[in-house]
């Protein structure tokens, strides 16, 4: 088991009343799926993906991952967490705009203080997967909206992570560069990464082997 | 890592070019013109300083007791260094100083014409003066050099002038001779290197005391009165000046006669307390530089950074706020809170690093120019590495308080929140900013209105009435009194030359020089004379100035014994006259008895700075040292005919000349310089401020580019987008001009009741100062205001 979600509850206080984000959430996610969360604007989605990453807090419930229960954990340690074992797709990319494509693969590798040979490697390997060595001292404004997602996918697997979320990783991009991006996910989970992703498109949801709805913070099986 | 933050600092800054240009530029400026006041402040407290025995070192000054007054004197009689080192052994050291003074010099090495030099820093000074003073011999022996009255020191650039000798061979000038006062010749037994800029004596020769006392036996011996001359006394230690004080109270009678002895009194004056002290004034031919004006520029040098510093500071948090997605990208890649804070401060580093820099240049090449250029005073401010310290020690401050800040701001963004770009993050201290950019208004103001008040003052000072004519008068030396009525004949054939008068000096006193005398009814006692400056004008005088006759009578000759007074209304108002009553009234004034036949309207006989004093004119024949020529209109074509007369008429001494009006703006140096000093740092700091605010109106726009955008499809006009903008500090520049207009009246009131004649503060000075604040920051604004304004709305909504 990866990771298991019991009775998620998140809220807001607006104008004395609690709105729920995230309403009563079960959810367990066993290593090597394929998951697409789909739903409406504002059903939770997005929230539902960051507390999965543990960049959002959530208000009750229980939260393990790789049995170590995050709930009772410290912001310090959670951080600790997800850095080792999660990485990050975004629909913006969110590439560091003063840094090359190069050196936006290399920084993760910087924060894990690994050596400077080995971080060659790894970045040269990376880029050699994607193929993308010719853009590697290219900025990212330079290159296409496809051509960023790609460097974000690396990005996010540079650390080797066993977990990828990704919050609409086509929704900035048109249908063909979207098709890409959607056969690399796929990829890389025959390989054996898990991965979480949310979504619009049905199409895009297809390529999951589990399709999770939500409505209004509460989940739908179908 | 570390290659990692440089680079993309680096970038970052290059990319915010103009933001990066204002922040190191405006820094650079408030550094460097804080420095330059500092160094100037340094110099000016470190006069005397340098001397080995300068903490030991006393100079006696002298109480002189009147019946409404006390006046403080710099000088004291001559006679008295020799009487102390006879009768105080306990004294280490007394030394005896008269001068400096002006002296013709000539050489005679040639088989033609003898060279003649007419130098004005003679210092007549005793063997003891280089034990006291130290000064760097740099040839010829310090103990013996002037031990023998008709010896002579020279400082190095004097031999060059006189001998043509460098550096290599000053040892060749000993021996040579000299003629002082074409008359006496003097043996050079030294070179000494010139003494240094911060130091109150001044000196291009000495010549030995003993001279000067066997040329000059009547003052030299003379107990009563005051002339050029200062004692200086060396103590083991501090305690022992109070005691000897109360000693030469009890001692002084030996010396003085009953009547001197009640009025005079002596008191001991720290050496290096003598160049910041007005009380006294400084040494003769020195200035002073009053403790409270350095006081004020080192608040302004301190208020300077501190606007400077506000402005980084501020300007990087408003800049740090656009970096928060990077924040948060590099937090989810797993960056420690710890790590970013020091890629803040790294990178914020480096742009002060690149402000030190250049601030040590500027503060090298401004002080050069102030040295090269400023011709008020001969400074010679240097810039040492304890300055650069300084400057270090300032950026390290800068650097925590602009780091820190913004980077502990950021870095507690949670990630999520930065990557969203949520508006919560945007205005987390913009309340901060506020107030920073008031209290900067008010700094600004402070500056404009007070900067307004000197400008006015000052031109009160420079061409305010007088009371006497002082257009295109020439002064010159007349050095032999037999001839002045071949000289003023001569003159007046050029059609250029209108008139010529005589006399001791011009109506108001220029260059020091001015005549004291005391004087009482003859039935009253001495000791209720009053003080009085005593002025010698030919029968021309009046005229030539202009001054105008209230009552009676002008001179009809002058005589050897003079007889006749013309005094100002000042003079007689202590008795109570009317302007005729005093006419016909007998006055004894220390040099004689005359009577009053005249009595003239005041006309500022000092500067305006002070009092108009009580006046007397004699129509004596004596001190009538000085021609007064005035030239026809301001082309001045007769000076060089004038001088052909003046050279054929004396034959003897070198010829000089100076313009009355140009002698009388030197009156003002002082208040001048301050005034250009102030001119020039309150430009300074309200060009920081409006870089400062420049910058920030740069972040404020670009926050607001959506906004904007959202009014104009609404359909608001350009005026009204304008408007919006300007509003907020119209708003602020009130506010401030509320806090700021009490304390600048404050400091300008202080300023203005040191002088006599000043300007009356009035409102519309400080409305004035508050409307041109208002226009430099609107000015300053608009740029920006106006691109935004002025932006495709369609284009600011669509980078959501």
């Amino acid at each position: 088991m990866l990771l298991q979600l019991n009775n998620i509850f998140k809220w807001v206080q607006q104008g004395g009343q609690r709105v729920f984000l995230l309403k009563d959430i079960n959810l367990e996610v066993e290593e090597g799926e394929f998951i697409s969360v789909m739903g409406p604007s504002g059903s939770g989605k997005s929230t539902l993906l960051n507390v999965i990453g543990m960049l959002d807090n959530f208000d009750e419930g229980e939260y393990n991952f790789l049995d170590e229960p995050v709930h009772t954990l410290k912001e310090k340690h959670r951080a600790e967490l997800y850095k080792q074992y999660i990485g990050f797709v975004f629909q913006a990319y969110h590439l560091i705009d003063e840094l090359t494509v190069y050196e936006n693969l290399e920084m993760p590798l910087l924060y894990k203080k690994m050596g400077g040979s080995e971080r060659k490697a790894m970045v040269a390997d990376m880029l050699d997967r994607f193929n993308i060595v010719g853009k590697k001292d290219l900025f990212p404004t330079q290159l296409s909206g496809g051509q960023q997602q790609l460097v974000g996918v690396a990005r996010a697997l540079i650390t080797k992570p066993k977990l990828i979320l990704a919050d609409e990783p086509t929704g900035n991009l048109n249908s063909k560069q979207g098709e890409e991006i959607m056969e690399l996910f796929k990829q890389l989970n025959d390989q054996g990464v898990t991965i979480i992703q949310v979504t619009h498109s049905e199409k895009n949801a297809a390529y999951g082997s589990r399709i999770i709805h939500l409505l209004d913070g509460r989940k739908e099986e179908r | 890592m570390l290659k990692n933050y440089i680079k993309i600092a680096w970038r970052n800054l290059w990319k915010h070019r103009l933001s990066s240009f204002i922040n190191i530029s405006g820094l650079t400026l408030g550094i460097s013109s804080c420095m330059v006041i500092l160094v100037f402040v340094g110099y000016e407290t470190t006069f005397d300083a340098h001397h080995s025995k300068a903490d030991q070192t006393y100079r006696v000054v002298q109480h002189n007791q009147l019946p409404d007054q006390v006046q403080h004197w710099n000088t004291t009689a001559y006679p008295l260094a020799e009487a102390l080192r006879n009768d105080f052994p306990e004294i280490d050291m007394v030394t005896q100083v008269a001068g400096p003074m002006s002296r013709e010099f000539s050489i005679h090495d040639s088989p033609k014409k003898p060279r003649r030099f007419q130098e004005s820093h003679v210092l007549f000074v005793d063997p003891f003066y280089p034990k006291t003073f130290d000064m760097e011999w740099l040839a010829g022996d310090s103990n013996s050099a002037l031990s023998d009255p008709n010896s002579v020191v020279l400082t190095a650039p004097l031999v060059k002038k006189f001998f043509g000798f460098d550096s290599d061979n000053y040892a060749a000038a000993l021996g040579k001779t000299l003629l002082i006062q074409d008359k006496d010749p003097l043996t050079v037994t030294g070179v000494v290197k010139s003494p240094p800029g911060n130091s109150d004596h001044q000196y291009k020769i000495l010549v030995p005391y003993e001279f000067f006392k066997i040329n000059n036996p009547y003052f030299s011996s003379n107990w009563s009165g005051n002339y050029q001359g200062t004692t200086f006394v060396v103590l083991q230690e501090e305690t022992l000046k109070k005691t000897l004080e109360t000693k030469i109270a009890n001692w002084k009678k030996k010396y003085l006669n009953p009547q001197d002895d009640k009025r005079i009194s002596y008191r001991l004056q720290a050496l290096t307390e003598i160049h910041n002290e007005t009380l006294y004034g400084g040494s003769p031919g020195g200035y002073i530089m009053p403790s409270n004006v350095l006081f004020i520029a080192s608040m302004v040098a301190l208020f300077i950074l501190f606007v400077a510093i506000v402005n980084f500071v501020n300007l990087l948090t408003a800049q740090s706020n656009s970096r928060s997605k990077e924040v948060g990208i590099r937090k989810v890649m797993g960056s420690k809170r710890s790590e970013l804070i020091l890629q803040f401060m790294l990178e914020n580093s480096m742009l002060i690093l690149a402000t030190l820099g250049l601030s040590i240049l500027t503060v090298a090449f401004l002080t050069d120019a102030i040295n090269a250029n400023l011709s008020i005073i001969d400074l010679q401010l240097a810039f040492g590495w304890q300055h650069i310290g300084l400057i270090l020690a300032i950026g390290g401050v800068t650097i925590l308080l602009a780091s820190t800040y913004p980077a502990a701001v950021l870095s507690a963004h949670k990630p999520i929140q930065a990557l969203k770009n949520r508006q919560g993050t945007r205005t987390r201290g913009a309340g901060l900013r506020k107030s920073l950019v008031a209290f900067q208004f008010v700094i600004v103001q402070v500056f404009v209105i007070a900067a307004i008040i000197l400008a006015l003052q000052m031109n009160h000072f420079q061409n305010g009435p007088l009371g006497f004519d002082r257009e295109a008068v020439v002064i010159t030396e007349t050095p032999v009194f037999e001839k002045l009525d071949v000289f003023r004949n001569r003159l007046l054939e050029d059609p250029g030359i209108t008139e010529v008068a005589y006399g001791s000096g011009p109506p108001m006193a220029v260059h020091g020089i001015q005549l004291g005398t005391s004087y009482r009814l003859p039935e009253q006692a001495a000791e209720e004379a009053l003080e009085a400056e005593m002025k010698i004008g030919d029968v021309h005088y009046l005229d030539f100035y202009g001054l105008e006759l209230l009552a009676g009578r002008n001179f009809l000759t002058n005589k050897e014994a003079f007889d006749e007074f013309i005094v100002n209304e000042t003079f007689i108002k202590p008795f109570g006259w009317q302007p005729e009553e005093a006419i016909g009234k007998k006055i004894q004034i220390n040099e004689g008895q005359a009577t009053i036949v005249g009595v003239a309207k005041d006309f500022h006989n000092n500067s305006l700075q002070y009092k108009i004093t009580p006046c007397v004119l004699l129509n004596w024949t004596y001190f009538q040292n000085q021609a007064f020529v005035k030239m026809t209109g301001t082309d001045y074509g007769s000076l060089s005919h004038m001088e052909k007369i003046w050279k054929q008429t004396f034959d003897t001494s070198v010829y000089q000349y100076h313009f009355l009006n140009e002698s009388i703006e030197r009156e003002y140096a002082i208040e001048q310089m301050i005034f250009y000093g102030f001119g020039i740092f309150s430009f300074l700091a309200i060009s920081i401020g409006c870089l400062g605010l420049f910058g920030l109106m740069y972040f404020v726009v670009s926050k607001k580019v959506k906004e904007i955008g959202i009014r104009k499809v609404l359909g608001a006009s350009l005026y009204q987008n304008l408007a919006f903008f300007m509003k907020e500090y119209i708003g602020l520049v009130s506010l401030a001009f509320v806090v700021a207009a009490p304390i600048v009246y404050y400091f300008m009131n202080l300023w203005l009741e040191g002088f006599t004649n000043r300007i009356a503060l009035s409102f519309w000075m400080f409305l004035c100062g508050g409307l041109a604040t208002l226009i430099i920051a609107m000015v300053t604004c608009s740029y920006q205001s106006l691109k935004a304004s002025l932006a495709n709305p369609v284009k600011a909504l669509q980078e959501e």
